[in-house]
């Protein structure tokens, strides 16, 4: 079986320099990986690069087998990426997480469906009235996680998704992460955190001088 | 002139209902807002592909734009002049001493402004909220109305003050417009030239109304920020 997302090999130059230089790497769907490495070892500017927020030289993208050059929207639509300290549109709650589904061309009851059902999903419920700038660092994390999975991406990059979080908001953030990888969505997660590296199931990698290896 | 006496009259010509005052008031906001209308849309674009697109020619581009917000508006007047005189390459449009140039002289004077404060509010806005957008599927279009509306108080503020260039300027009005009665005169070419002719009472009176529609406009954006400060 082929991977969903794939790759030979991922080169990104700064000044002259491989800041990443790695490949092939093949994520499945459903499963959890959990990204390491030092600070500035350039975990964030991979998931850009996968993200398509930055460019970089890719050989042998693929997508579900099928081969991919450039970066095209329809590929951009299957893999959302989520910011460390995510941003939250100044509008609501439902707003953010519809924000994705309108740029779909969903609208109308489909629309309200996938809003009200991620917003019970990501626990954000009670919040519906709050704005956005008044939410707390987990909840706004909840929302941004609410906003990727409404619009049922196969991959989703979340950038230390736990940091700066209190213990409570981290074990709702990472029970999240593991509802997505159950939906069948493959899951990178770059982190520090000590209990998502250790959760069971998750595949680990780390990136060390530009190279990505496979931790057992 | 007994300044008492001069601004009694001025109130008295405010609350009288003096049809000739609100007329020349009613040009001035007409051709200001008409204006504004025209230069906001490509100002506002401007500004937005300045702040977000590296090009060549890009520096070049924004130290021409901050240098066009303190052009001397009796230049913008004397070039318009040329351009829409009689001889003038565009002088078969007989557009000379018309509204319709008053209105073009104040796009072409509150467009820069528009371009150059829109420009100083994107770079300023955060730049995840463009990332964001994208990454969750808007094209070019969404993506860029999508960070207009997040640095919507200061985008208004570059409107407001489009708003105000064009509405205070006296130099491109009077030498495009000419200042004719009931016509092409506005607050500002009336308070120019009446006063020289000894009118104090009107001239007090358009000033006075300018100044309350300054306060006016800068008190309710104050209010919107209040609401909507957010951050």
């Amino acid at each position: 079986m082929s991977a969903l997302l794939g790759l030979r090999r991922l080169r990104k130059l700064i000044g002259g320099r491989a800041m990443l230089d790695l490949g092939p790497l093949a994520l499945e769907a459903g499963q959890g990986y959990v990204l390491t490495g030092d600070n500035g070892s350039g975990k964030t500017t991979l998931l850009r690069i996968l993200a398509g927020l930055e460019g970089a030289e890719i050989d042998g993208l693929e997508f579900k087998g099928r081969g991919v050059s450039g970066y095209p929207d329809w590929l951009r639509r299957q893999i959302v990426c989520v910011h460390q300290d995510p941003y939250l549109f100044h509008t609501s709650i439902a707003a953010n997480i519809a924000y994705g589904l309108k740029a779909r061309g969903k609208g109308g009851a489909e629309r309200e469906a996938l809003v009200r059902e991620a917003v019970e999903w990501a626990g954000v419920d009670r919040l519906a009235a709050t704005p956005p700038g008044k939410l707390s660092g987990g909840e706004r994390q909840r929302v941004a996680l609410a906003r990727a999975k409404v619009l049922g991406a196969r991959v989703i990059l979340l950038d230390e998704p736990t940091a700066n979080l209190d213990s409570e908001a981290r074990a709702q953030t990472i029970a999240l992460i593991e509802k997505m990888c159950r939906d069948n969505v493959a899951v990178v997660v770059a982190c520090h955190d000590r209990e998502l590296i250790e959760l069971p199931h998750v595949q680990r990698l780390h990136l060390e001088r530009g190279r990505l290896d496979a931790v057992p | 002139m007994n300044p008492v006496q001069v601004t009694t009259d001025a109130f008295a010509l405010l609350f009288g209902g003096d049809a000739e005052l609100w007329g020349i008031v009613f040009v001035s906001l007409k051709v200001a807002i008409l204006g504004l209308l025209i230069a906001a849309p490509p100002g506002i674009a401007l500004g937005y592909l300045l702040a977000m697109k590296r090009f060549r020619g890009r520096r070049v581009l924004v130290v021409l734009l901050q240098s066009l917000l303190a052009f001397p508006t009796v230049v913008v007047g004397l070039v318009l002049y040329m351009l829409l005189s009689r001889h003038g390459p565009l002088g078969a449009l007989q557009l000379l001493f018309t509204q319709d140039a008053m209105i073009i002289g104040q796009a072409i004077l509150a467009f820069p402004i528009l371009s150059a404060f829109t420009l100083s509010a994107v770079q300023g806005a955060d730049p995840r909220a463009h990332e964001t957008a994208v990454s969750l599927g808007a094209g070019p279009w969404r993506a860029a109305l999508t960070v207009l509306n997040e640095a919507r108080f200061a985008v208004m503020a570059a409107v407001i003050n489009g708003f105000g260039r064009a509405i205070s300027e006296v130099g491109c009005a009077l030498m495009i417009g000419g200042n004719i009665a009931g016509v092409t005169r506005n607050i500002t070419t009336a308070i120019a030239l009446e006063t020289s002719k000894g009118e104090f009472a009107q001239g007090i009176a358009l000033g006075l109304v300018l100044v309350v529609l300054a306060l006016g406009i800068n008190f309710s954006m104050a209010l919107l920020q209040g609401e909507g400060g957010m951050k």
